[in-house]
């Protein structure tokens, strides 16, 4: 009865002493795999993400070399080392996906970051835009205060000369016209106005109702026109003695002069000369030609004040 | 039959031994239609995360290996099948993990291409 047990245990004994003592068995996707598990350990991300499955492909190692040490079959050895190499590249693309998933999340992060960072400098951009704008509209609007400021300006002054410039023609219309109802003679001297024999008493100095009237018209002429001087000469004709004649010369020409300072004219506009029976316009051989040279002229000056003399 | 008390030690070695190495075959049913089972599973899972498309190579071993398992359990040979489902079952979990990294690669590249885009438009728009 003991002696087949013993011989089957004996056999068993032997097996299991053998495979110790004879040289590990090996393949060659043993040894493939235990490449590519050394290089999974230096793999710092496989230490990092894959721990547990770098573990269980640890244990899965130890099982084929301890398969290929105790010299079972090739198959065996191969399966358990097939099982290894799944398992340790198992491990590297659990590394591999969790690397990624955080490298996801911190470009996530980043990515926000560079997106804040955008729209940061986007705002600023449109800040300083909005602001450069904000300038040049102030700056166009002072450029336009300052145009329409010179524009008034221009304008007042356009205004001003017009107005001026209506107001002298204006006033050289008007004389004109009262000067034309004085019958005033455009001459070398100046504007002269005559005033004939008619319209004084005869042989006298006294102004008739005629007379008067041609004088307040010269005398309104005058107070419009204050820097225009008159020069009132009166003449006489050659009949009766020269010193009665120049004498009422003097006087004639004296009553016009009296009759614009009545009427309000300054004295220092007036200047009076009497001729005598000199400068006749007219020979003294009819009536009609001696009243014409019985006469007081009266010379009007310039707008400067000035009367030539004769 | 009366035996000694050695006697009867050996004899219950002997049997225990005769019954491991006999019962292997048996008592494996139970392990080896369970890791099918598992390995079923892990295919389906790595099908699900589309390990056909990022590891067609695995997945293609896992499958075959299944369908051997399955052929093996059927035979009753539990020994063949446990060993088909374990190896199945670790290309498929390989299959599932290669989608996954390639997944997770392709993202990081796109948020990577993303910041370098968007880092060189802000360069752009900074210095005009």
């Amino acid at each position: 009865m003991q002696t087949p047990y013993l011989k089957v245990l004996l056999a068993t004994a032997v097996l299991a002493l053998g495979a110790c003592a004879s040289n590990p068995k090996t393949t060659s996707l043993l040894e493939q795999v235990r490449s590519d598990y050394a290089q999974a350990q230096s793999n710092p991300k496989v230490a990092t993400y894959a721990a547990l499955e770098m573990q269980s492909a640890t244990e899965a190692l130890a099982k084929a070399e301890a398969a290929a040490k105790q010299r079972e079959s090739l198959e065996t050895v191969d399966k358990l080392a097939y099982l290894t190499k799944q398992k340790i590249a198992l491990a590297n693309e659990v590394a591999s996906r969790k690397s990624s998933e955080a490298d996801i999340a911190g470009a996530a992060a980043v990515r926000d970051q560079v997106r804040l960072d955008q729209r940061t400098q986007e705002a600023n951009q449109a800040r300083m835009k909005a602001e450069e704008a904000e300038r040049a509209a102030q700056a166009a609007r002072n450029a336009s205060a300052v145009a329409t400021q010179q524009k008034n300006v221009a304008q007042a002054g356009e205004a001003d000369t017009q107005r001026l410039a209506a107001e002298a023609m204006a006033r050289n219309q008007q004389l004109e016209a009262q000067l034309s109802e004085l019958a005033a003679k455009k001459t070398e001297r100046g504007l002269i106005i005559t005033l004939g024999d008619v319209l004084f008493s005869v042989d006298q100095a006294r102004l008739n109702a005629d007379g008067v009237r041609m004088v307040q018209r010269l005398a309104m002429v005058l107070q419009q026109n204050p820097k225009r001087v008159v020069l009132v000469e009166g003449f006489t004709d050659s009949t009766g003695t020269t010193q009665h004649n120049q004498e009422l010369s003097e006087r004639r020409a004296t009553a016009v002069r009296d009759a614009l300072l009545e009427l309000g004219v300054a004295r220092t506009q007036i200047s009076v000369r009497g001729y005598g029976e000199a400068y006749p316009v007219a020979a003294n051989d009819t009536a009609t030609n001696r009243q014409l040279n019985r006469r007081v002229e009266i010379v009007l000056s310039d707008e400067r004040g000035v009367v030539t003399a004769r | 039959m009366k035996l000694s008390k050695p006697k009867l030690w050996l004899l219950t070695g002997a049997c225990l031994a005769g019954a491991l190495a006999l019962g292997a075959c048996s008592s494996m049913k139970a392990p080896a239609t369970a890791d099918v089972a598992v390995s079923q599973a892990a295919v389906e899972n790595a099908s699900g995360a589309d390990g056909t498309e990022f590891a067609p190579v695995e997945m293609q071993a896992a499958r075959e290996k299944l369908a051997a398992a399955k052929r093996a359990l059927a035979a009753k040979d539990y020994k063949a099948a446990s060993d088909y489902a374990n190896q199945a079952q670790a290309d498929a979990k390989l299959a599932q993990a290669k989608a996954g990294s390639a997944k997770a690669q392709a993202v990081s590249n796109t948020l990577q291409e993303d910041i370098r885009v968007l880092r060189s438009e802000l360069e752009r728009s900074g210095t005009k």
